[in-house]
């Protein structure tokens, strides 16, 4: 790990604009979204291969489906909200049913739009597209995966939908080693399995890091994709420690947490412990003070785990769907 | 080699008894908005579009979306009709995993262009088709098959909004305008007139013609793209379930499930029709 940090949607920009260089079959679409998505320096390099379209999101993803048909490969990124609830069915039909390998980046997921309220977080897009069947749904942990996942899917054919944040992010891992479904056994330990994904893995990390000193043993995995999930790596760890967290910036139900729930629910049932944002519409505010409300920084979620791994010894911690 | 405008009218009414062999197959079906497009269909497929069925995914052909998906009876028809698939298939009409399902399906069918059925998809598939076109530098064209019922889905304004923007003409829409939809008349339902007048303001050029006289239809396409650099409508005025007199203009026509008496009379009367064309394509 290195101490720089860098900038989420430049790193996606700059990354897209390398593979742009090697593959003359990308072509970038703006929904007057491409500016601050980072690609102003693709654009000014492939101008014939930025097609800007304005605000419409269905209107795009329904050109991202007949330009596929022709052999490109479109990659359509805005604001997450906008390009998974407001364009659902053409995602469902015309990219998810009709197989097309269009690359869909929602930016600014989360609540990272923090102070932009509600229309513009999007806390339920992991859940939205893996509901689709055919769909990569992919989730960057640091600004090394960013640039691994940019590359990863654009060697899959078919439909991916990668969430990014806004915020600068440090380099955790490599940027050439980002296999799609399979993620990072990143400690080893027995008494709790700790599951993370997208850019809420830098603060869980920093969380497990000082919950190891303190002497709790933490398995902890580092998922980049939520779909196609690592079962093997998931089930590995549960059948170890019986007690499953996972962590993510998204509403308990059809993210991460979901997945995770619904794959042990029907193979291993252990305590699965869902630590996510509650399932309200979240109020505005400094993305900070939004994570430090729901426990979601490095500090909170430092308690949280704590707190969950003392009651499962306790009692057997029952679910929390809040 | 063109169709005579007879020839094109014969064409169409084996088509549309094509349909009622969906209908012996299946049971029940969307007959009516088939029937009032598949005039339209028939020219383009027989007269218009640069397709060959023995390559049906050659990347320099010309494109065919039928956003109204629901009318797929017509596309079926025509594509059985011009070798795409054996007639044979068309038996397999409301069976379990049919290759000819209620809405198309392209996985399933050679010559389906896209999965349509869910209203107001199409036109922008169809400009990513003729974005893709531009970049490789090739001429195909791409058609599209709309219903007036569908217009107020306003996904459709965002691709004549691009299609207009990117100064598309190659793309080409067809307004199935029967006037109808399945609780009743579009415009007691929502009224979206003066049609031709919306796709103007949109940047399109319009023209508007009888979509079941066949030689307005092969008139208009003659003269494609109507204006150079920008996309065409054509609002065609047509008649739902148009060939079986019995239902004709009638929304109950949407979705037709008949007796076996109303069936064997549509399928006696589309036969003379067949057979009347013949004697006059004969002359």
């Amino acid at each position: 790990m290195t101490e720089d940090m860098y900038d989420s949607r430049k790193t996606f920009g700059a990354a897209l604009t390398v593979e742009a260089e090697l593959d003359e079959r990308i072509v970038a679409l703006s929904a007057d979204s491409g500016r601050s998505s980072g690609l102003e320096d693709f654009r000014a390099r492939f101008p014939t291969r930025y097609l800007e379209f304005g605000i419409m999101e269905q209107g795009v993803t329904g050109v991202a489906s007949g330009l596929a048909t022709t052999g490109k490969i479109p990659v359509f990124c805005a604001i997450a909200p906008f390009v998974t609830c407001r364009n659902f069915e053409q995602f469902r039909n015309d990219l998810g049913y009709m197989h097309q390998n269009v690359k869909i980046v929602g930016r600014n997921g989360g609540f990272t739009y923090s102070d932009l309220g509600s229309t513009h977080h999007s806390l339920e897009d992991y859940a939205l597209m893996r509901m689709i069947p055919g769909v990569t749904v992919l989730a960057p942990q640091d600004a090394g995966e960013i640039r691994g996942a940019v590359h990863a899917m654009l060697q899959l054919t078919g439909p991916v939908y990668m969430r990014i944040g806004s915020g600068p992010l440090p380099q955790l891992f490599p940027d050439d080693d980002f296999v799609i479904g399979q993620g990072r056994h990143v400690r080893e330990g027995s008494d709790v399995t700790v599951i993370s994904t997208g850019y809420t893995t830098v603060a869980v990390i920093e969380a497990v890091d000082t919950l190891i000193s303190e002497g709790l043993s933490i398995d902890l995995l580092c998922l980049g994709t939520v779909e196609p999930l690592d079962q093997e790596l998931i089930l590995g760890s549960a059948r170890r420690t019986a007690h499953v967290i996972t962590v993510e910036e998204h509403y308990p139900r059809g993210g991460l947490g979901g997945a995770v729930a619904e794959l042990l629910g029907g193979s291993m049932p252990v305590t699965v412990d869902r630590v996510a944002v509650p399932h309200e519409y979240v109020p505005s505010g400094p993305y900070a003070g939004l994570l430090k409300s729901y426990g979601l920084d490095a500090v909170g979620l430092e308690a949280k785990v704590r707190e969950l791994v003392t009651q499962h010894r306790q009692v057997g911690a029952p679910n929390q769907d809040r | 080699m063109s169709l005579t405008t007879t020839e094109l009218a014969l064409a169409a009414a084996r088509a549309r008894r094509l349909v009622l062999r969906m209908i012996e197959a299946g049971g029940s079906g969307h007959v009516g908005g088939a029937l009032s497009a598949m005039d339209i269909v028939t020219a383009l497929y027989l007269n218009e579009l640069d397709i060959d069925p023995k390559d049906p995914s050659a990347p320099g052909r010309d494109r065919f979306v039928l956003s109204a998906g629901h009318k797929a009876m017509a596309q079926y028809a025509v594509l059985a009709h011009t070798g795409f698939m054996p007639p044979e298939v068309l038996d397999t009409y409301g069976s379990f995993r049919s290759p000819v399902p209620g809405h198309p399906d392209m996985h399933k069918l050679p010559g389906i262009e896209a999965n349509t059925g869910a209203l107001g998809h199409g036109l922008a598939i169809a400009c990513g088709m003729a974005l893709g076109a531009r970049l490789d530098q090739r001429s195909f064209r791409v058609f599209v098959v709309m219903g007036d019922g569908e217009l107020p889905e306003g996904s459709n304004w965002e691709g004549a909004a691009i299609a207009a923007h990117h100064r598309l003409d190659s793309v080409v829409v067809f307004v199935d305008a029967n006037g109808l939809q399945i609780s009743g008349r579009t415009r007691d339902i929502m009224d979206m007139a003066p049609l031709g007048q919306k796709f103007r303001a949109f940047g399109w050029e319009v023209d508007e013609i009888d979509g079941n006289d066949m030689s307005q239809i092969v008139e208009v396409l003659a003269r494609l793209p109507l204006s150079a650099g920008k996309p065409s409508a054509i609002i065609a005025h047509t008649v739902k379930a148009r060939g079986i007199a019995s239902i004709e203009g009638t929304p109950g026509s949407h979705y037709w499930k008949p007796t076996p008496a109303e069936l064997d009379a549509a399928i006696r009367e589309i036969e003379a029709q067949v057979a009347e064309l013949q004697v006059e394509a004969t002359r």
